[in-house]
């Protein structure tokens, strides 16, 4: 019995000859079919910016979740396989609330990225406790929050794998997103201008025309914690933009 | 289930033999004092451990240091004292591991009470005042019933003493139905410190399960000082 | 050792040896936390029927010296009227005879517009809440709405079921504003649950019901509803010695949850007094 190489992408407990695990590759792979998602952090706050792909006129765009409240000072953007992100976040959802029930405080991000990551890495064959999935999560997650008064950005991807990040983009235009963030972003930046970064780099890189119904902009800030823009506001800025 | 060897035998009599009742607990005795100030925190406890009319030992801190600013007394039932304590020291070790940062007084407050609700059918015996000082830099004193109800307060008496102490604090610190004009005085450190020592003098003389010596720890933003007073001995 | 093996005592679970292994171990120490993993997980007593073992452990009091005291809370009371609704409580908690506490808060701000009363254990009731206050944020961050009182009062009544006839002591009023408009249960440890107008629970309730039932109405005005609330509570403390404190009267509009007043009993007492001797001249 010889493997070839490419015969080691068949399970997720097998490292190929050069140390990979392809299927964990092939999953941060499809998050580049999932629609953008992008992420700034500011001295003044955290903005998620998302673009939500209405592939038919009959679909009701607000049905669409892509940026979710997790819990008052964490909110999370997603992109990949809706499915595997629900699981996700409801675990985040339940880790924050237990955190809270234990200890009477809020959870800090990182912790809540890492309660997370301990369920995406949780795949393959059952072991002890049992395991989540019989393959990788295809999901990548950007966590916004509040902590002790200041922002922060964490993003997590299938491979379990959290960073923190001044700006980030995930999805199918994440490789121009985050060129063009790399060029404009500055820790110094307003909200404001954020969120005009944010939408103007996803107006670039979306291959519908950028609209108030097929994006959705969150900021979170100290004072006001998740806050979802309404697509009045939306438009404003859109219009704004051009 | 039953492995503690209850309800394990028929349920027959004999003449003559007697039935002892399954009896978990006993009560090692011990008291507690924590008044809570602006910038400080006073907890005190007496070093007696005794069973029954006997007296184990002298010199049993009952005050645990749980942080730089946290110190839980326990008294009551020892050995579910010393349960619960190394639990809670257990669980804060794993705390800081996974959320890199020190548990606050306030967590581990609520931590403790959920603790002790764990076991709200077969109760640890403990009476548990904590004392600390709080993310704003105040200090707060917890105090608990055995299944973890848990009630924040500025002053408290516990353990053995408990209802001979706390009338005490009520008239000294919380100048309880006084004709006041204004406000409640503040307490002082110091003078949180005499009355801490003095309820305890005051109770040696009449608790039998209080008495030797009296620990005070006292808890400011520099640390946490350790005095110890003598007590009555007999 | 004959007899030992004729009696087969060496089955018994006592007899047998216990090699620890890392994962018993593990689970062992688990056994002494599992409500932090998950609060509807507490430890099982090593004895059956924990309310019939735990009461003899207490009953050889005598002997022993040692009786554990749980704090208890008493006298409660809410109704609803026109305005939304009132809920009033005493604070004294008592552990036997002594007063553990004078300003205990019987009134639970599960949210916004949530308000749970406790009466009987006082840990039981407020460890419930809090697991009760943790699935209605679930709901509303799951759902994107607000969870009814119906529904959180009958997750309360649920987890009182699972636990019945294991001793837990609760009698709660659980009060709310939602789409129905507002909401009053009562939920209790037997696990009954009944929607009303008037409640009062707890040993003051026999006193504090006698003052609301003749001052209530539903068309009464904001003001008059939580003076009313607040007297019969002040008759409960007065009556019952197991209530006293102070009086907290909460009113629960269609915005949420107001906090009206929090008087001490001996206050009200010489007000209440001062009336009394105004009506005669």
């Amino acid at each position: 019995m010889f493997l070839t190489r490419s015969e080691y992408d068949r399970g997720v407990n097998t490292f190929s000859p050069e140390g990979r695990l392809f299927q964990v590759e092939y999953a941060i792979e499809a998050i580049k079919l999932g629609s953008t998602a992008i992420g700034i952090c500011t001295s003044e706050g955290v903005v998620l910016a998302v673009e939500k792909r209405i592939t038919s006129s009959l679909m009701v765009p607000s049905t669409v979740e892509k940026i979710v409240e997790v819990d008052k000072h964490i909110g999370c953007a997603t992109s990949g396989l809706m499915a595997d992100a629900r699981t996700l976040i409801e675990r985040a959802r339940v880790e924050c609330q237990n955190h809270w029930f234990v200890y009477n405080e809020r959870m800090s991000i990182e912790s809540c990225a890492q309660a997370v990551s301990a369920l995406a890495i949780q795949f393959g064959d059952s072991g002890d406790g049992g395991s989540a999935m019989s393959r990788p999560f295809g999901v990548a997650i950007l966590f916004a929050g509040i902590e002790e008064g200041k922002p922060q950005l964490w993003h997590m991807d299938p491979s379990g794998t959290y960073i923190r990040y001044g700006a980030k983009a995930i999805g199918s235009g994440s490789e121009g997103a985050q060129q063009n963030l790399q060029d404009n972003y500055t820790a110094e930046m307003s909200l404001n201008d954020a969120i005009v970064l944010a939408l103007n780099t996803l107006k670039q890189v979306m291959e519908d025309k950028i609209n108030s119904t097929n994006v959705e902009v969150m900021t979170m800030t100290s004072e006001k914690l998740f806050r979802m823009h309404t697509k009045e506001e939306v438009e404003q800025i859109i219009s704004d933009l051009a | 289930m039953n492995f503690m060897g209850i309800e394990q035998f028929p349920d027959y009599k004999v003449p003559g033999t007697q039935h002892q009742d399954f009896s978990p607990y006993e009560s090692n005795g011990g008291s507690i004092v924590a008044i809570a100030g602006d910038d400080y925190v006073v907890i005190a406890a007496d070093t007696r451990l005794s069973s029954g009319y006997t007296i184990h030992t002298r010199k049993q801190n009952k005050l645990f240091q749980l942080s730089g600013k946290t110190v839980l007394g326990s008294t009551g039932c020892w050995c579910d004292t010393l349960a619960l304590t190394a639990l809670v020291k257990a669980r804060m070790q794993m705390y800081e591991h996974t959320h890199l940062k020190t548990m606050s007084t306030d967590a581990i407050a609520q931590m403790l009470s959920i603790i002790m609700y764990n076991k709200r059918f077969f109760p640890y015996y403990v009476s548990n005042v904590l004392a600390g000082l709080d993310n704003e830099g105040k200090g707060v004193v917890y105090s608990y019933d055995p299944i973890g109800h848990c009630e924040r307060a500025t002053y408290r008496a516990g353990g053995s003493a408990g209802a001979l102490l706390q009338p005490v604090l009520d008239n000294q610190i919380g100048f309880k139905n006084m004709q006041l004009d204004g406000e409640i005085p503040k307490v002082s450190k110091d003078r949180a410190v005499a009355i801490a020592t003095d309820t305890f003098i005051s109770a040696a003389e009449r608790d039998i399960y209080t008495g030797d010596a009296v620990c005070i720890n006292i808890i400011t933003k520099d640390g946490i000082e350790v005095k110890e007073v003598q007590l009555r001995k007999d | 050792m004959a007899l030992a093996e004729i009696c087969n005592i060496s089955d018994a679970p006592y007899m047998k040896m216990r090699n620890f292994t890392t994962s018993d171990l593990e689970q062992e120490s688990q056994r002494y936390v599992s409500n932090l993993m998950n609060p509807y997980v507490l430890q099982a007593p090593p004895f059956e029927n924990p309310v019939e073992n735990l009461n003899k452990i207490q009953a050889s009091s005598d002997k022993t010296g040692i009786k554990i005291e749980f704090d208890h809370g008493t006298t409660t009371l809410g109704f609803k009227y026109k305005g939304g609704v009132i809920l009033a409580v005493d604070s004294r908690a008592t552990g036997g005879q002594f007063i553990g506490s004078q300003t205990m808060k019987k009134i639970v701000e599960i949210n916004q517009f949530l308000l749970g009363t406790l009466a009987g254990g006082a840990a039981d009731c407020v460890y419930w809440d809090r697991v009760l206050a943790k699935e209605c944020r679930l709901h509303e961050l799951r759902n994107k709405e607000r969870i009814s009182v119906a529904a959180a009062s009958k997750i309360m009544a649920n987890i009182a079921h699972e636990y019945k006839g294991m001793g837990l002591s609760m009698g709660m009023m659980l009060a709310g504003y939602d789409k129905r408009g507002p909401g009053l249960y009562y939920v209790d440890s037997e696990g009954s649950r009944t929607p009303g107008n008037v409640f009062s629970v707890g040993s003051g309730s026999i006193y504090a019901f006698g003052v609301l039932d003749s001052g209530y109405h539903w068309d009464l005005e904001d003001e008059a509803a939580q003076e009313l609330g607040r007297r019969a509570i002040y008759h409960a403390t007065y009556r019952d010695a197991y209530s006293g404190g102070i009086v907290r009267v909460y009113h629960m509009t269609p915005n949420g949850w107001i906090n009206i007043s929090n008087t001490d009993c001996m206050e009200l007492h010489y007000k209440y007094e001062e009336e009394k001797k105004n009506k005669k001249h």
